[in-house]
């Protein structure tokens, strides 16, 4: 079976399909894969939620699929620490390291020749915004607390203000400018349908060609009344392209199951949390919450060693040593390799 | 909440096009001098408080529109989203909660007309008519705004007030500036005049905008005003009066934009001719437009209306039998017979759409009566058939008395009253579609008429492919239904259903190859054969794994793909290659041609389906295991890879989806598949009949993948679904048994599982017929709109789509594409002489008036009478009209030196050296747009007809199927730039996918906010703004790829 995989995740640019000529005027007998490092936030935290800083590299055990993998990149918080990966002789692990997937008829890869690119210095949040009917009545005070939210970041890189109704809006560009978030969050307008899944689906995408941390900031009460993509298919996306996805509600929303069960699952799945409030004026411990994240997340990275799955990769990572047992890990549970298609931002245009 | 609110932005209004010329109906005169210009209408301004872009967002009109377009949309917003019978609904709440907000900030802008705020001490008043207060207080640490009134902070943000600029200002202690001058639009006649009309209860002032809030009837006669022309309008202001004229404003909205009075006299559809049986059917004179107008609309509850504006809208050619005596008469006397009394007017939408399509597809045989597929006594016996419906029934017992092609002409305009989609009418239009350009040795015999007439209901999705492919013949079309019939008698119903998908996709398949000319003209009905007959008799898995094997193979064998020495088997790539395009010779081409294929690729990989080569080697494998020829260790591998298939990880448990989607959530089909465990029997002694069950479990998935091939060609640009829902493919339900009480077969796929998290995404229930439609209507979703309250309004966007991605443009030569350019130039070249010569003018208007509505027809007369205004006005001209216009003057008067520019000579040139390649017909044909509701055909064509008014229901289509620029501008841009005519295979669905992002309208029927939209997007194009296209010409550079597509806010 010939196909195109491209193992996805974080540091490594990757060629979109858009420019994917090259790959089909190939040998079609050849597969293009495309190595890149796995990247993992990885929260780590005692029993009563307090995080857990200056741990080292070595105190981390990745396995995928029951491979054991070595970290080949490391960073806590803001703060990036290289792993010393150089073998004797010389020559950089990332070069020996990169291997190719093994799949029937591997015969090539990517650039082995470049070191992994340094992780971004502070994470890129999208920020997505339920703008649809069901949000009608909290609408200003949901405006209200995203703002604050905005105002509230720090440490973060860039931030991108989206809202959904039935339709996507791009509102502002990811930028590091806070002040077009902030005219972003005043300028949305409220009504219309709910597609949630939809619209997180084509946010995901947008960061997933992103290097370094990035974290989707969902403002909703749900439910979702139009989307044609079920939960699981963006759920899958995110944890595959390495984003974690908070979703910040009210106790409105506990009132309809079917959101709440999403809402928590999904975020656990990427690695981030769901946060139930009494209402939008009250959303303060979700938002330092979520900053403490984004300031304390270990990321490691690794280079896949070989493995045959081509479906749904497990990823297990725990703490090495007796005294580190006792502390919590929250990071996303395995990963699916993505055709370059699925990774393609849905954008078209360029900015305007 | 109020889902109305958000409808109001969602839906619009426009105010021009709509209609049909006003020329038409006095070409007589235009042959001699232009129409006088119209008389001046009184001209008003009224005064919109606050700034006009705050009120287009609060009123829901696009903040794209002229000023003179503001009230009429107003007025129709007012009218279509104001009132819930006979309360106010939040809609109107808002806007007018909003005046009176805008009205208070008005006081504090002050004569200067600006806000000004020099810091906190000052800034109390203004916060607190914007809902807002400072948190904590001004001046203090990180203060801020936050909401304190939400009712009017509501309005202050949804009317687009800059609150962080003041939030900003008071932070950094500089000061804050707003202009917030009022706006003055104009208005139809006088105030005055509205305000007289109030019939509502609410106390209301005269200002306009009042009276129109406070009166939906008076918003309805203004919105229906503004769609006549400016000599129309003027004359019925002055008689019957806008108060006579208020008992008919519905009717004068859905049919009165045909109507036309020049001179004093209503102009008719027919003209002079007619004008004796239009007195009398209306029981006034048209020479008194005072008296015939207010009869046309108040006859019969309004269908005479009705009548009178399908008339309107066809061609001149057509009107003439149409409009001759006594057939106009007779026709309208079957037209009003159902229930005369019910209101032409009730509900949303515009009624019998199916009057239209009849008066404008009839054909006439040379003695004048109407062309009948088959005989009359066929369609009698159609007619006698059992049915529900009364009307019918009715017409059924009436055509016992008939014994001429008229007679059953005049019950089909009868039938068009009857709302139904598979009634006798709707059987004889498709059915006609299928004889229209038929040979007379391959016309339809009797016989088959009555057979396809008789399984109609059932099959008649599956009709158009006879009316695309003429040369298909009686008994071609007769054993698809035969055979059809066959498979939909098998017993059980997993196997029904995979046998109907099998069927389905390698028709579809077929279907693709012929329309792309891979499959020779003269060997369209063997091929047809191979492929139907194998599965005449299928009743078991293996037999229909076998059946779907040779059918394909037989396909593939007519397209001239023969496997090679080395390749015994049908492979994929095979398959691909095909219907990626047929074989290119010039590099770029061949680009072009593997991005297709590689598309095709990326859509089986992501829906993870089984290859066809490991599907067919597994099943030789299993043939030579039974016959000892082969042991099962070899084929492990891939039968492993037949597993490699996996459901998403689960986000419910089964008792939750059952609970939470109990309609919905049926994957049986894909969960089959995950069972499927093929090695056991190949690392067990299985006996053969076990070997032969086995090869009968890869029918699902040999099943899946065909359809997938289906899905994956006709691929929406952007698509999301067909790469993020693996179950998507393996969800589509042949059968419906997924909802209770569905009835799908052979029908039309729709769109179920919307929103509904828990049931595994959207899938498709029905046939794959008007597949790509489906596929559209999925994908529309995730076209982002560029502007905020933007329409992408599902009535349209899937026609466009599917206009843009059905097209294929492999056959298309250089000089053909630079043809379709200069046939455009040239147009703009006419016009523009037509500016400063009267005669040539008259002529250019005669063109046009077939295509152009009475409105813009008088917009562009005025236009031809200011030279300066000329080159303006090409803006607001569609790239089909100023085609048609060159095709036509060419054809019409071979005798005028075509030397209008450049391009006409360059155009002249081109038809003496490429006769065979610039023909209006090739271009028609390679560059025109399906229309598969009003021709019954996915063959694209230009039929320049003028647009359509939105019909409800399926019938919305029509409306998009009058839209036939896109791919005529689109093929202008690409020779401008220099691309091959092959990059448009790419080049054409993005680009359309851009322009319905581009959108910004305000109602269903705003024409002039989707050319907007397309001129935006060539903008960007040339300007090499949509990066993503770049790289379908080696030549552009492809840059960065971009994450910006900010909304325009």
């Amino acid at each position: 079976m010939k196909r195109k995989y491209l193992l996805f995740l974080g540091l490594v640019s990757f060629p979109f399909y858009s420019g994917g000529f090259g790959a089909a005027q190939d040998d079609a007998s050849r597969i293009r894969v495309n190595v890149v490092l796995v990247q993992l936030n990885v929260a780590v935290t005692d029993s009563k939620g307090n995080y857990i800083s200056n741990l080292r590299p070595e105190d981390f055990a990745i396995v995928e699929d029951n491979i054991p993998e070595r970290t080949a990149a490391f960073e806590e918080g803001n703060e990036r620490r290289l792993v010393d990966i150089a073998p004797a002789g010389g020559v950089p692990r990332w070069q020996s390291a990169l291997k190719i997937v093994d799949l029937p008829d591997t015969s090539t890869a990517t650039d082995q020749t470049k070191p992994p690119t340094p992780i971004t210095s502070g994470a890129n949040v999208f920020i997505l915004f339920d703008t649809s009917n069901y949000m009608y009545r909290g609408f200003v005070f949901a405006q209200d607390s995203i703002s604050d939210f905005i105002r509230s970041l720090e440490g973060v890189g860039k931030v991108a203000l989206y809202s959904y109704s039935r339709d996507l809006d791009r509102i502002t560009a990811l930028n590091p400018d806070r002040s077009q978030a902030l005219h972003g969050v005043r300028s949305t307008v409220a009504g219309d349908d709910a597609a949630l899944y939809n619209s997180l689906l084509m946010t995901v995408k947008d960061a997933a060609p992103l290097t370094g941390k990035k974290a989707i900031v969902v403002f909703s009460n749900g439910p979702d009344n139009a989307s044609l993509v079920p939960p699981e298919d963006v759920a899958e996306l995110a944890q595959s392209t390495g984003t974690i996805i908070y979703m910040i509600s009210t106790q409105q929303a506990e009132a309809e199951p079917i959101s709440t069960a999403v809402f928590e699952r999904m975020s656990k799945a990427t690695g981030g949390r769901a946060y139930f409030s009494r209402s939008w004026r009250d959303e303060k411990q979700a938002f330092a919450s979520i900053r403490d994240d984004l300031a304390h997340l270990y990321t490691l990275s690794y280079y896949p060693q070989a493995n045959p799955n081509r479906g749904w990769r497990k990823i297990t990572v725990k703490l090495v040593g007796k005294d580190l047992q006792k502390y919590r890990i929250r990071t996303r549970d395995g990963y699916r390799l993505l055709h370059p298609t699925q990774a393609a931002s849905t954008n078209l245009a360029s900015s305007e | 909440m109020n889902v109305l609110l958000r409808t109001s932005r969602y839906l619009k209004t426009t105010v021009f096009t709509l209609g049909i010329s006003c020329s038409l109906f006095s070409a007589p005169a235009l042959s001699a001098a232009p129409s006088p210009a119209p008389r001046p209408e009184p001209v008003q301004t009224v005064l919109i408080p606050g700034p006009l872009r705050s009120f287009e967002r609060m009123a829901g009109i696009s903040q794209k529109v002229a000023p003179a377009d503001v009230l009429p949309f107003f007025a129709r917003n007012v009218y279509m989203l104001g009132y819930h019978q006979s309360t106010p609904t939040e809609f109107l709440i808002l806007v007018d909660r909003y005046l009176q907000q805008a009205r208070e900030l008005q006081v504090l802008a002050g004569s200067a007309g600006v806000i000004k705020v020099n810091g906190c001490d000052d800034a109390g008043t203004l916060i607190q008519i914007l809902g807002y207060r400072l948190r904590p207080d001004c001046g203090k640490k990180n203060f801020s705004l936050e909401t304190a009134n939400p009712e009017r902070a509501f309005l202050t943000i949804d009317s687009g007030f800059p609150l962080v600029d003041l939030e900003e200002a008071l932070q950094n202690g500089t000061p804050f500036l707003y202009p917030y001058a009022s706006t003055r639009v104009p208005a139809l006649f006088y105030e005055s005049d509205w305000a007289a009309l109030r019939t509502g209860q609410r106390k209301v002032s005269a200002d306009l905008v009042d009276v129109l809030i406070g009166d939906r009837f008076t918003a309805r006669l203004y919105w229906a005003m503004a769609k006549e022309d400016t000599e129309t309008r003027t004359a019925l202001r002055r008689s019957p009066g806008l108060r006579a004229l208020l008992p008919y404003a519905g009717v004068l909205d859905f049919y009165g934009s045909q109507i036309c009075i020049r001179s004093g006299h209503v102009q008719l559809p027919g003209g002079t001719a007619a004008q004796a049986s239009w007195r009398d059917l209306a029981g006034a004179n048209p020479d008194v437009p005072g008296q015939f107008v207010p009869a046309l609309l108040a006859k019969d509850s309004g269908w005479l209306a009705a009548y009178f504006d399908a008339l309107s809208r066809i061609s001149q050619v057509q009107q003439k039998p149409l409009t001759q005596s006594p057939r106009l008469k007779r026709l309208y006397e079957a037209f009003r017979q159902l229930d005369p009394e019910t209101s032409a007017t009730h509900g949303v939408f515009r009624k019998a759409p199916d009057l239209l399509v009849l008066f404008t597809r009839i054909q006439f045989e040379p003695d004048g009566q109407p062309r009948i597929p088959g005989d009359l006594a066929t369609w009698k016996d159609v007619l006698h058939q059992k049915t529900d419906s009364k009307v019918i029934h009715e017409w059924g017992k009436r055509s016992s008395g008939w014994n001429t092609p008229e007679q059953m002409f005049e019950g089909m305009a009868g039938l068009a009253r009857v709302e139904t989609e598979a009634g006798p009418l709707q059987s004889f239009l498709l059915i006609s579609e299928i004889d229209r350009k038929r040979q007379p040795g391959n016309r339809l015999t009797p016989a088959t008429v009555r057979l396809l007439a008789d399984r109609f209901p059932r099959y008649k999705s599956w009709y158009q492919i006879f009316t695309e492919f003429q040369s298909l013949d009686n008994t071609s079309i007769t054993r698809f239904v035969s055979i059809a019939e066959a498979i939909d008698k098998i017993p059980n119903q997993n196997l029904r259903a995979n046998t109907e998908g099998s069927f389905q996709a390698t028709v579809g398949l077929w279907q693709i190859l012929a329309r792309q000319g891979q499959l020779p003209t003269d060997n369209l009905n063997p091929s047809w054969t191979k492929v139907l007959e194998p599965f005449a008799t299928v009743s078991s898995p293996v037999q229909l794994f076998d059946a779907t094997q040779s059918s394909l193979g037989g396909l593939l064998a007519a397209a001239g793909a023969n496997p090679t020495d080395s390749q015994t088997q049908i492979s994929q790539s095979q398959i691909i290659d095909l219907i990626s395009g047929p074989r290119q010779d010039n590099p770029d081409s061949q680009r072009v041609r593997l991005e297709m294929a590689e598309r095709i690729r990326a859509v089986l990989d992501d829906q993870r389906l089984a290859s066809l080569d490991t599907v067919f080697a597994l099943s030789d494998g299993l043939k030579d295991m039974a016959q000892s020829k082969a042991k099962g260790d070899r084929l492990l591998p891939l039968a492993e890879e037949l597993r490699e298939f996996d459901m998403p990880k689960p986000i419910f448990t089964n008792r939750e989806k059952i609970n939470w989607a109990p309609a919905i959530y049926v994957n049986h089909h894909a969960e089959l598949q995950v069972r499927t465990d093929l090695t056991k029997i190949l690392k067990g002694q299985a006996t053969h009949e076990q070997l032969e069950a086995a090869r009968g479990q890869l029918a699902p998935f040999l099943r899946d993948t065909l359809v997938g091939l289906n899905y994956a060609y006709y691929e929406p640009p952007g698509a999301q679904m067909l790469h993020h829902n693996p179950l998507f493919v393996r969800s589509h339900d042949f059968l419906g048994v997924s909802i209770m009480g569905s009835n799908p077969l052979w029908g039309s796929p729709v769109v179920v599982g919307a929103g509904s998290p828990a049931g595994g995404g959207a899938y498709l229930i029905g046939s794959l017929a008007d597949l790509p439609f489906a596929l559209a209507t999925i994908e529309q979703d995730f076209i982002a709109p560029k502007n905020v309250q933007a329409l992408i309004w599902k009535e349209l966007t899937p026609v466009l789509i599917v206009s843009a991605t059905t097209p294929r443009y492999w056959g298309v030569t250089p000089n053909e594409l630079h043809a379709v350019n200069l046939y455009q130039r040239c147009g703009e070249e006419l016009l523009t002489a037509a500016a400063s010569n009267p005669e040539l003018r008259t002529k250019v208007l005669e063109v046009l008036s077939d295509r152009i509505a009475p409105q813009r027809m008088e917009e562009l007369e005025h236009a031809l009478l200011r030279p300066q205004d000329v080159s303006n006005y090409l803006n607001h001209v569609m790239p089909a009209e100023t085609f048609y216009l060159a095709a036509e003057v060419h054809t019409r008067f071979p005798d005028l030196a075509p030397s209008w520019g450049p391009a006409s000579l360059q155009l002249e040139e081109l038809r003496t050296r490429f006769p065979a390649e610039v023909t209006p017909d090739r271009i028609a044909r390679d560059f025109g747009v399906p229309h598969p509701t009003l021709a019954q055909t996915n063959a694209s064509d230009l039929l320049h007809v003028k647009p359509f008014p939105f019909f409800g229901s399926n019938s919305g289509r029509l409306f998009g199927e009058s839209w036939e620029s896109g791919n005529l501008y689109w093929a202008r841009l690409a020779d401008e730039m220099g691309y091959s005519p092959a990059a448009l295979n790419s080049l054409a669905p993005n680009l359309t996918r851009r322009t319905i992002a581009n959108i910004f309208a305000t109602e269903f029927e705003d024409w002039p906010a989707v050319l907007r939209a397309m001129h935006e997007t060539g903008d960007e194009f040339r300007q090499s703004k949509l990066t993503a296209l770049a790289t379908a010409n080696p030549g552009v550079p492809a840059s960065d790829q971009p994450l910006e597509n900010t909304t325009t806010r």
